[in-house]
């Protein structure tokens, strides 16, 4: 009976260990979106690969996708274990793949950023309300700086109530594509307002950020964040917040570069998702529970 | 501080594609923000551009010039080639098959003894120019031909949609400048079809359908135009300068200007940190404030207002070259540059009537301690600085005849720049108690007469107790002469103090490091140095041309520029009295022109508005010294200084 005992112990202890082994795939798998040169992304990226399979000690395997869809679906087959994405992408992955959102990136020391409404200065619109009847250009329909939290601003405002209203409040509506396309059509007075990330005013040349300015900002932002697929170990979980989060201050900071440009990297959970949910919710992007 | 820009699509593409091996881009940050963000808004960033569209605007421009760089243009035709053949095989073939037989007849024609003529250059030119417009032309259209296809495939799509809206760029500044209607309806076109992408969604959500018959009625509008103004018919007019006009189109207008630009993958930003400028005036503690000739040619100095066009527009000045009197080891310009730090100041883009009508760019002297480095130019043709000076701005970048009180300033504020001060040299040129034993070993070696060398030293030239030159010319063979037993090779002698930060080195930059010199003497004059005796040398050349904090320790330049702004309107009471009228007008334009460029430098922007307010009185004042308002220009000058003064802690 005791050697019974002892066989059943060693028994559970092996299958144990080859749970365990099982559970921590010997390679791990991040998605990276490129919109461009998916070649030139994988060049930039093998630095970051290589600092995080010395870190991790386990091999990693770079993957692009030309769009966030590409990146969402890529962690529910399970393709991917780790992607980047924005937060409006994330929610979707969460309702509908059960991704979870490990960290947030962090831009100017802060792990949020803005929309802004951006008009030409000489256009002589001076408030939200001035864009009654006015052309508008947005980013893509599923954007949170280039759509979602534009349109919010203008809910805020007590403008719109819902998305469909945006249709007759507006005399027309583009999806430029881009922040940047977004926001050269306020300047060419192709359109007469952009709605789009707070940052995007950078990509002006000097002489062309004179000449537009912005009317409305929109909530806080959660920042794109780093989305483990559903069912990700925690143990690889913590792996790749502590290798990614010793970014930040550490020797291999300038690997950052290659991550987006970011500043670094703070911890973030579900909920630091919570008002973005809701919005996207009020918008029909999630479904209402 | 890392660039920044909007987190979604192309702003996210740019973040991750721009910032390797871009220390522009490193420069450029946030704006608008807050006190956190910065920007070096005087540092501008390359405008981005397709490869093809860079290659066919590069060629355009390198076509106008004279000599064309056919070598230069041949490269640009084999991308654009390349590309077009990757798009649209047969007419990329065709445009290769064209555009080589097109350039191995001029080529041949430059190489042959009776050379390029004027005519056969231009003929030759016109028919690049028009092949390469209808390729980069139909490149567009197959883009769009791309897109329409895939309407459904959102990925695929938008793809040949982003690469047909990049191509449109190679002709977007002419329509926007010629034909402004179209250029406002070419971007709604741009939009809609955007827009007609529709959307794919994520798992399903967000599903946006493609709109098939929007995105085909405005790909029409923009194929139509393209195959009007550029299409197989397509031939430059008769303009002198060869550019792509839409003259097909309804609403062209031939009376519109389209302003220059200088050519994809020039460079004419200055260098950060920047250069330390000393002047002998500020390093004797002399009160600025009653210096005023001295500050008027500071003005001019940074003024593009004293050149012609296309510098002025260009906002080019002296400044731009010689930073901070220096030298800015980054000016490039394709078709005038033959490596960065160099230009051909004496070709026919800036001053076409004084085009020597040969390439040969020089590397940008290093200003300091000019009065005593005359005669001046490379090949010391001017013996007069103040000649010397006039003849840049009049024949080099095309300038009115300077006004001889702003000349006078200019010498005035140049016989200021300074040598970097050297602990290791004594007043008399011999290296002092501070120099090292291979230091010493290597002063030996340049004051050692060699037989290969005409039992002349290295010192024969580079008088140590002359500030390291004889004041002539000498031809060391560094100069491609103009033919057999030609005696244009002498060159002027260059000092060697605070040349340890002027690389590259010789006429034409084509030494890359001091010891690149030294080996290059070894090995032209047979001195006989051995390994250890290069080094030595080396290491006293670099001796006596160091200095003591070479450049500034700041990145931040907003706080200095705006005291040298106050110092420039410092000559304004002078300039009235001796009724200067355009002086003054041109130290406003120059003033207004500076903040603007530097404004976005501030650190904490909430400041922004107090250097608009600045630059908006400069403006004022210069309209009113042209209507002659001299009470006006004194109200807005007092408003000025007594803003300035008021907010000159915050302007950082």
């Amino acid at each position: 009976m005791r050697a019974q005992v002892r066989l059943l112990a060693v028994a559970l202890l092996v299958f144990i260990g080859v749970k365990a082994a099982w559970a921590q795939p010997r390679e791990l798998r991040i998605v990276f979106i490129a919109y461009e040169n998916p070649d030139q992304l994988m060049e930039d990226v093998r630095p970051v690969v290589a600092y995080l399979e010395a870190r991790l000690g386990r091999k990693v395997r770079p993957f692009v996708a030309s769009d966030y869809a590409g990146v969402v679906e890529a962690l529910r087959n399970e393709t991917a274990d780790v992607g980047f994405m924005g937060p409006l992408q994330y929610l979707i992955a969460h309702e509908q793949a059960g991704a979870q959102a490990i960290l947030g990136e962090v831009y100017n020391g802060q792990p949020w950023y803005t929309a802004r409404i951006f008009v030409r200065k000489d256009s002589g619109i001076r408030t939200l309300a001035d864009l009654r009847g006015k052309t508008m250009a947005f980013v893509d329909p599923l954007s949170s700086s280039g759509y979602l939290y534009p349109l919010e601003t203008f809910r805020r405002a007590g403008l719109l109530a819902k998305r469909e209203e945006a249709e007759q409040f507006f005399r027309k509506i583009y999806f430029a594509g881009g922040d940047e396309q977004a926001l050269r059509a306020v300047l060419n007075k192709f359109v007469d307002a952009a709605g789009i990330g707070q940052y995007s005013f950078a990509m002006l040349r000097p002489e062309e950020r004179d000449q537009v300015t912005y009317i409305g900002e929109s909530p806080k932002i959660p920042s794109h964040c780093v989305v483990a697929r559903k069912g990700l170990d925690a143990a690889s979980v913590a792996a790749v917040q502590a290798a990614l989060l010793a970014l930040n201050d550490g020797p291999n900071r300038g690997l950052l570069k290659q991550l987006y440009n970011v500043d670094g990297y703070v911890k973030v959970t579900h909920e630091t998702f919570a008002e973005t949910e809701r919005i996207a919710k009020e918008y029909g992007f999630l479904k209402k529970r | 501080m890392a660039r920044r820009e909007g987190k979604s699509r192309s702003s996210r593409r740019l973040g991750i594609l721009g910032f390797v091996g871009s220390a522009t881009a490193a420069w450029m940050a946030v704006a608008l923000l807050g006190p956190a963000e910065r920007v070096s808004a005087h540092i501008v960033p390359a405008e981005k551009l397709h490869p093809a569209v860079a290659s066919y605007r590069r060629m355009v421009f390198l076509l106008n010039l004279n000599p064309v760089l056919w070598d230069e243009v041949h490269k640009d035709s084999e991308v654009i080639a390349a590309y077009a053949g990757r798009v649209a095989p047969a007419e990329g073939e065709a445009y290769k098959h064209a555009a080589d037989a097109a350039l191995t007849r001029v080529m041949e024609a430059a190489a042959s003894a009776d050379g390029l003529g004027p005519q056969e250059r231009k003929q030759a030119a016109r028919e690049l120019f028009e092949l390469s417009t209808r390729a980069v032309a139909r490149t567009v259209a197959a883009q769009l031909d791309a897109a329409e296809k895939s309407l459904g495939d959102y990925s695929k799509a938008s793809r040949a949609l982003n690469e047909a809206r990049q191509l449109w760029a190679a002709f977007e500044h002419e329509i926007r400048h010629s034909d402004a209607p179209f250029f406002a309806e070419a971007g709604k076109c741009w939009l809609t079809m955007s827009s007609a992408l529709g959307n794919p969604g994520v798992l399903g959500a967000g599903y946006v359908a493609a709109d098939a018959s929007a995105f085909r009625a405005e790909a029409g509008e923009i194929r139509g135009y393209l195959a009007a103004s550029f299409g197989a018919e397509y031939r430059a007019p008769e303009l002198g300068w060869l550019q792509p006009l839409p003259v097909k189109s309804p609403t062209f207008s031939a009376s519109a200007e389209v302003p220059a630009r200088l050519p994809p993958g020039s460079e004419i930003n200055k260098q950060l940190p920047r250069p330390r400028q000393i002047l002998n005036m500020t390093a004797r503690g002399v009160n600025e404030s009653e210096t005023v000739l001295i500050a008027l040619g500071d003005m001019a100095f940074d003024s593009p207002y004293i050149f012609g066009e296309p510098a002025q527009s260009l906002q080019i000045s002296c400044n731009t070259c010689h930073n901070k009197s220096i030298t800015n080891p980054q000016v490039f310009v394709p078709g005038l540059s033959h490596t960065a730090g160099g230009v051909d100041v004496s070709s026919s883009f800036f001053a076409p009537h004084a085009n020597n009508g040969h390439f040969d760019p020089l590397d940008i002297p290093d200003l300091r301690g000019i009065r005593f480095t005359g005669p001046y130019g490379r090949n010391g043709r001017i013996g007069s600085l103040r000649e010397f000076v006039r003849n840049v701005i009049v024949h080099e970048f095309g300038g009115p005849e300077p006004d001889p009180l702003m000349l006078d300033g200019m010498i005035a504020y140049m016989n200021e720049f300074d040598f970097l001060p050297n602990e290791k040299l004594n007043a008399g040129g011999t290296l002092s108690g501070k120099a090292t034993d291979a230091e010493r070993r290597g002063e030996k070696l340049f004051r050692t007469a060699f037989a290969g060398m005409n039992r002349m030293s290295c010192a024969s030239c580079h008088i140590p107790s002359a500030n390291f030159t004889d004041g002539r010319r000498h031809n060391l063979g560094t100069v491609k002469g103009s033919g057999p037993y030609s005696r244009d090779g002498a060159l002027d002698t260059p000092t060697l103090l605070s040349a340890k930060y002027t690389a590259p080195y010789f006429h034409d930059g084509s030494q890359p490091t001091l010891r690149s010199v030294v080996e290059w003497f070894n090995a032209q004059f047979k001195l006989g140095l051995s390994t250890a005796q290069v080094g030595d040398l080396t290491a006293y050349v670099e001796a006596v041309g160091d200095g003591e904090e070479a450049y500034e320790d700041t990145m931040h330049t907003l706080e200095a520029e705006m005291e040298e702004f106050s110092f420039f309107l410092s000559a304004y009471e002078y300039l009235k009295r001796s009724g200067k009228q355009e002086l003054i007008g041109m130290t406003m334009q120059t003033i207004a022109g500076e903040i603007r460029a530097h404004k976005w430098d501030v650190q904490d922007q909430q400041y922004l508005p107090v250097l608009d307010r600045l630059a908006e009185l400069m403006d004022e004042a210069y309209t009113a010294s042209q209507r002659g308002d001299v009470a006006a220009v004194d109200k807005k000058v007092a408003e000025y200084r007594k803003l300035y003064e008021q907010q000159k802690e915050n302007l950082k």
